[in-house]
């Protein structure tokens, strides 16, 4: 029973039992989390930390600590800032993107095709496909000599000479967008089509019963329950959009000039081709910040939808 | 018992080619890796051989031979070309000690001995090496730093223009000579051949030192210029530099489309069906346009040097890529390792690879160079590259190298891609080289 109690009050209020606790076996059962925490998250933050403060490279960390020098090269260059302007209008606006259409797809499969397993099978086909194999097909219905898409608009008439989709703007940055989209829509889609499954159908009837239209049901039941669902969905989305690399290395590698260079790629590109181990740990300090300045309004906006939602 | 068994060199190839030739033959023995004394019994001993993609082939006949020869295990590991430095670091930091002996890209050498990823053998060379062997461009590029070596050469890469000789036959072109010459067969095949999909020109523009660099460097060179002076004073302003980038972004618009977009599993495949009629690129393509399981224009093509441009009047080529083999900082038995850089920079070796296609190894020495086994196989690149190799350009291989060519290959783009003029990338490209090499 005592065993119990101290269970009851660390979930309750986990830090004030670690504190006002003296029993030991309060701080064996979070040993396992701590530790693991740690390790895996405050070790390579620490690390990462010091890294952004030394003049290091791949084969000799912390060679020397220069302090704020990678911090004021990154405040310098505009490259770098325009990198991480440049990944904040892709992982926002796509992840969006993919949501409402995710939602759509499994609003389609809910309401028409319950049960067809093999659909849901089908639609996830793009997300279980290796993102440097996605690169790759996409690459090849792009490219400007030989390419699919330009193949068929060539002999529809619609353009008189190939267009480099890959190889100049917008294109090259609106292809990485739908090669994305393209490949996690579908992620979306299931989620969704998960969250419609577990719906009380009680709900929905009732509206039925009482003369609500499909679309009245859409905006003032179904959307409703489910935005705790889809602004999870939307979080997790941002969150992988902002790490975006493999599109970017198979598809454009980062080009025409820098105009597909979003900030995991450029970290890549400084700490594994150039090898400058500390000036790519200040970048990814700085882009760490950038990515919880923009999930922060989205983790309150989930926060007050549960809220919302009881 | 001959000098090729001696060295484990296995195929049929080998043996045809090689020892049919005693002028050939005899050339090896002088440079053989053990000279007069047998090969070293190396039973029981296992080895890691650490390569680039495209050298797995040239890799398994070190391997082959050297297992022979000494009784050791090799392995031959591959890694892509962009990730050697990352991979041999990881594996001697993280103590897995997977390779003892690296195939280095020697733009990385400074990086590679700054870092203690590879052992210095200053004085292994000095006591079993005949340095005077190697071609002389390319041996202290490829081997010293700091005033040590730290490997031996392996790969001898250079530039030669090659051309498809049936398309410029229907233009009536010939073999360009200068850069402005180039420039105007590439305009006239492309404006005439272009609906067919065939172009003047294919151009690696992909934003990696190997690739737009190489263009640019090919250019640098033409127009007589340098990366670096004697004094190690970066010289990307110059005049000739300049003259170069503008060329490189002079011949975009009759380039394979995109340049930016094109990478040697677009330019290669470009040059060998026929659709484009001009590209730079390293001596063994030689080998591989006459093999028609890869390519559609066997006998159809020629080579010639680099173009000059400018005042400058004197064909050189540019050091592109190239590769030495060193031990790893985490080798086990460097003995042993050392014994397998030896063999594998062996000039027989180095011969039995440049006449086998698909190996991407090319004369490091000028034996080989010269010998009559690569001529019969390559003879119109053996001519280009004799001619040019003399007074090569070197590329930047101090500790910053890594960064500095990386830096340039982003301004190139940048000029392609028409953000930057050529004036103001150079310019901004000679301000971060002066910086990084703390001038």
């Amino acid at each position: 029973m005592a065993d119990n109690a101290v269970v009851d009050d660390v979930i309750r209020d986990p830090p004030r039992a670690l504190i006002s606790g003296s029993r030991p076996v309060i701080w064996l059962l979070v040993a396992p989390l701590v530790i693991g925490l740690a390790i895996f998250a405050v070790y390579p933050f620490i690390d990462i930390l010091a890294l952004s403060f030394s003049k290091s490279s791949l084969g000799r960390p912390f060679q020397k600590w220069p302090l704020l020098t990678n911090y004021l090269s990154l405040a310098r260059d505009e490259t770098f800032r325009a990198t991480l302007i440049r990944t904040a209008l892709f992982a926002i606006p796509v992840p969006l993107i993919e949501t409402a259409l995710g939602f759509a797809i499994a609003l389609l499969l809910h309401m028409h095709l319950r049960g067809a397993g093999w659909i849901r099978g089908l639609v996830l086909l793009p997300l279980m496909t290796p993102p440097m194999m996605v690169a790759t097909a996409w690459k090849l219905i792009l490219a400007p000599s030989g390419g699919l898409l330009d193949g068929v608009l060539l002999r529809s008439g619609a353009i008189g000479q190939p267009i480099s989709f890959l190889g100049t703007m917008p294109w090259a940055f609106l292809s990485v967008a739908i090669a994305d989209i393209w490949q996690w829509t579908p992620f979306v889609a299931i989620l969704s089509y998960a969250a419609l499954q577990g719906m009380p159908e009680d709900i929905v009837e009732a509206a039925r019963v009482d003369g609500a239209s499909p679309s009245r049901i859409l905006w003032h039941i179904t959307l409703p329950m489910l935005a705790p669902t889809l602004l999870a969905i939307l979080l997790l989305r941002v969150v992988i959009a902002f790490k975006l690399f493999d599109l970017v290395y198979g598809l454009t590698f980062g080009g025409p000039g820098f105009d597909t260079t979003v900030a995991a790629f450029q970290v890549w590109r400084t700490a594994l081709t150039q090898f400058d181990i500390g000036l790519g740990a200040a970048q990814t300090i700085v882009f760490a910040i950038l990515v919880s300045v923009v999930i922060l309004p989205l983790t309150w906006l989930h926060r007050f939808s549960e809220a919302r939602a009881g | 018992m001959s000098l090729f068994e001696t060295m484990g060199l296995p195929n049929s190839l080998t043996r045809r080619r090689f020892l049919a030739t005693g002028a050939a033959a005899g050339t090896a023995a002088a440079f053989s890796p053990w000279g007069a004394h047998a090969a070293p019994s190396l039973s029981g001993v296992t080895l890691n051989l650490m390569v680039i993609q495209p050298h797995v082939v040239g890799g398994r006949i070190v391997a082959d031979g050297f297992e022979k020869a000494t009784g050791a295990k090799v392995n031959v590991i591959a890694v892509p070309n962009d990730q050697i430095l990352e991979k041999v670091t990881l594996d001697v930091q993280s103590g897995a000690n997977v390779y003892d002996v690296v195939d280095y890209w020697y733009g990385l050498l400074g990086a590679f001995a700054h870092d203690g990823m590879i052992v210095d053998v200053t004085d292994r060379i000095a006591k079993e090496i005949d340095g005077g062997a190697f071609l002389q461009s390319l041996y202290d590029p490829y081997t010293l730093f700091d005033g040590k070596r730290w490997g031996l050469p392996y790969d001898g890469d250079s530039h030669v223009l090659f051309y498809n000789t049936e398309i410029f036959g229907r233009h009536g072109l010939k073999a360009p000579t200068t850069w402005d010459e180039y420039l105007t067969a590439a305009k006239t095949i492309t404006e005439a051949e272009k609906g067919n999909g065939i172009f003047g020109a294919a151009i690696l523009g992909r934003k990696e030192p190997f690739q737009i660099g190489c263009g640019y460097a090919n250019r640098l060179c033409g127009f007589g210029g340098e990366f670096l002076d004697k004094s190690g004073k970066p010289l990307l302003d110059s005049d000739a530099s300049l003259a170069a980038a503008q060329a490189f972004l002079d011949v975009a618009p009759y380039a394979f489309p995109t340049p930016l977009e094109t990478g040697y599993e677009q330019g290669l495949p470009a040059f060998l069906s026929g659709k484009a009629a001009m590209m730079e690129f390293w001596t063994d393509l030689g080998v591989n346009a006459q093999d028609p399981k890869v390519s559609q224009v066997v006998d159809k093509w020629d080579v010639t040097q680099i173009p000059v441009g400018g005042s400058n009047t004197k064909h050189r080529a540019s050091l592109d890529a190239g590769f030495g083999l060193a031990i790893s900082a985490g080798s086990k038995n460097p003995d042993a390792a050392w014994e397998l850089v030896k063999y594998g920079c062996s000039a027989p070796v180095n011969l039995a690879q440049m006449i086998t296609p698909g190996t991407g190894i090319d004369p490091v020495y000028k034996s080989t160079l010269e010998s009559e086994e690569y001529r019969k196989v390559a003879p119109k690149v053996q001519a280009a590259a004799q001619q040019s190799l003399n007074g090569a350009l070197v590329w930047p291989n101090g500790a910053q190298a890594a960064k500095m060519l990386q830096g340039l290959a982003d301004q190139l783009a940048l000029i392609l891609d028409k953000s930057k003029t050529p004036e103001k990338a150079m310019k901004d490209t000679q301000a971060m080289w002066v910086e990084l090499l703390g001038g």
